[in-house]
């Protein structure tokens, strides 16, 4: 019998099944050059591991483990609150611990005109932002609010992602009834310099949830001429 | 955080020596892989809630690094920095830690693995320096298990003829 390179290289690694095993060993049994072809795969192997293997006995670099620490104590400030990514959880959290209809107060959601307010313990967008969840489309230009990416969700309904211009913020948005309910908000993707996408973590929830592709120019008109229903 | 999240980051900071060695494979440089595997423990721990208990840590781990390998490798074409060619020794000072990372560096198996091509390379260092099944390597690359043995087989076959 004659054994394949690929076949031979799987024998080596455990990757045959027990038949096909049994096939090489007993090619192996009566052929020289075929057990030569085989220990050059295991010299090569060890070679391999053992080049390497100096990582597993060097003390890992400090850096590397203070990357991996948890933030310690845990204890959870605005400041905490307003740099890392927020959940839908965390922003329920937060607005059923402030009393319904008040208008909270930070970034994005400043007094004079709120784009972001809590209302009966849900984040809703408000003014400029609802605004611009209703009418604008992401290849409009950009003046308050730019508009990302429009899709629809597992939910069922349309989710736009989007950014604040001025506050460096960007954020995820959700049609619910006649209104956009924020999902979530990052720091990052808005400023004035254009960039080409959201944040990491607005990307990663948009992965989480999205179905099929993001909606192009036609279908985020499409979408908007049926009210994003 | 969940205490599920809590348990994760204490295995991932028992993976980082694996970590290492595997970035190590994929570089063929002791700083740069520190610095990739900086950057893929940042990522994963961002991305901590996508990662499903039950499944295994260490391919999704290694997938990170090797994406985070990839984008630094790619930012780096666009700035048009090349890599140090650690061959040559140039390391400046002549402390210690340094010295051993040249001489590290300058082993053969390394030169060997650095002129590998990517695709080849990321699949030997799955599966002969870190153990992978062959289903797991693919997965981690994201590529069918019949691409993946292809490369692994081109890829042993050149280091083959470089190590003699």
């Amino acid at each position: 019998m004659s054994v394949s390179d690929e076949t031979l290289m799987a024998f080596a690694d455990g990757e045959l099944a027990s038949d096909e095993r049994a096939a090489v060993e007993a090619a192996l049994a009566g052929d020289v050059a075929l057990r030569e072809r085989l220990e050059a795969h295991q010299r090569l192997r060890a070679r391999l591991s053992s080049a390497f293997d100096g990582a597993l006995n060097e003390s890992v670099p400090e850096r590397l483990t203070e990357a991996a620490r948890p933030p310690v104590g845990e204890v959870v400030t605005l400041a905490d609150l307003r740099a890392r990514r927020w959940s839908v959880r965390e922003w329920g959290a937060m607005a059923a611990s402030i009393a319904a209809g008040l208008v909270i107060g930070i970034g994005i959601m400043n007094a004079q005109a709120p784009m972001i307010a809590s209302s009966n313990g849900e984040l809703t967008a408000r003014g400029a932002l609802a605004e611009a969840l209703d009418t604008q489309l992401a290849s409009d230009a950009p003046d308050v609010v730019r508009i990302g990416l429009s899709f629809a969700s597992q939910d069922g309904g349309y989710c736009r992602t989007f950014s604040i211009t001025r506050s460096d913020t960007s954020g995820l948005a959700c049609r619910e009834g006649n209104g956009w309910a924020i999902a979530m908000t990052a720091q990052g993707g808005g400023g004035e310099v254009r960039m080409a996408g959201a944040p990491e973590a607005i990307l990663g929830a948009v992965d989480a949830i999205i179905v099929g592709e993001p909606l192009d120019q036609r279908g985020e008109e499409q979408a908007r001429a049926r009210g994003w229903r | 955080m969940t205490s599920a999240a809590q348990q994760t980051r204490s295995d991932i900071v028992a993976m980082l020596p694996r970590l290492r060695r595997f970035a190590r494979a994929l570089t063929g440089q002791v700083a740069d892989a520190d610095d990739i595997v900086q950057i893929a423990v940042e990522r994963a721990l961002m991305r901590i809630d996508q990662f499903q208990t039950g499944t295994r840590l260490d391919s999704w781990l290694f997938s990170i690094v090797r994406n985070a390998w990839i984008d630094e490798a790619r930012s780096r074409t666009r700035r048009g920095k090349v890599f140090a060619p650690a061959e040559l020794g140039e390391q400046i000072g002549n402390d210690g830690v340094a010295e051993a990372h040249s001489k590290l560096e300058a082993d053969d198996v390394w030169m060997a693995m650095r002129k590998l091509p990517e695709e080849q390379r990321e699949a030997v260092a799955l599966v002969c320096v870190e153990g992978l099944a062959y289903r797991e390597a693919a997965e981690a690359l994201g590529v069918p298990i019949g691409t993946l043995t292809s490369r692994l087989a081109r890829g042993r076959e050149a280091l083959q003829v470089m190590l003699g």
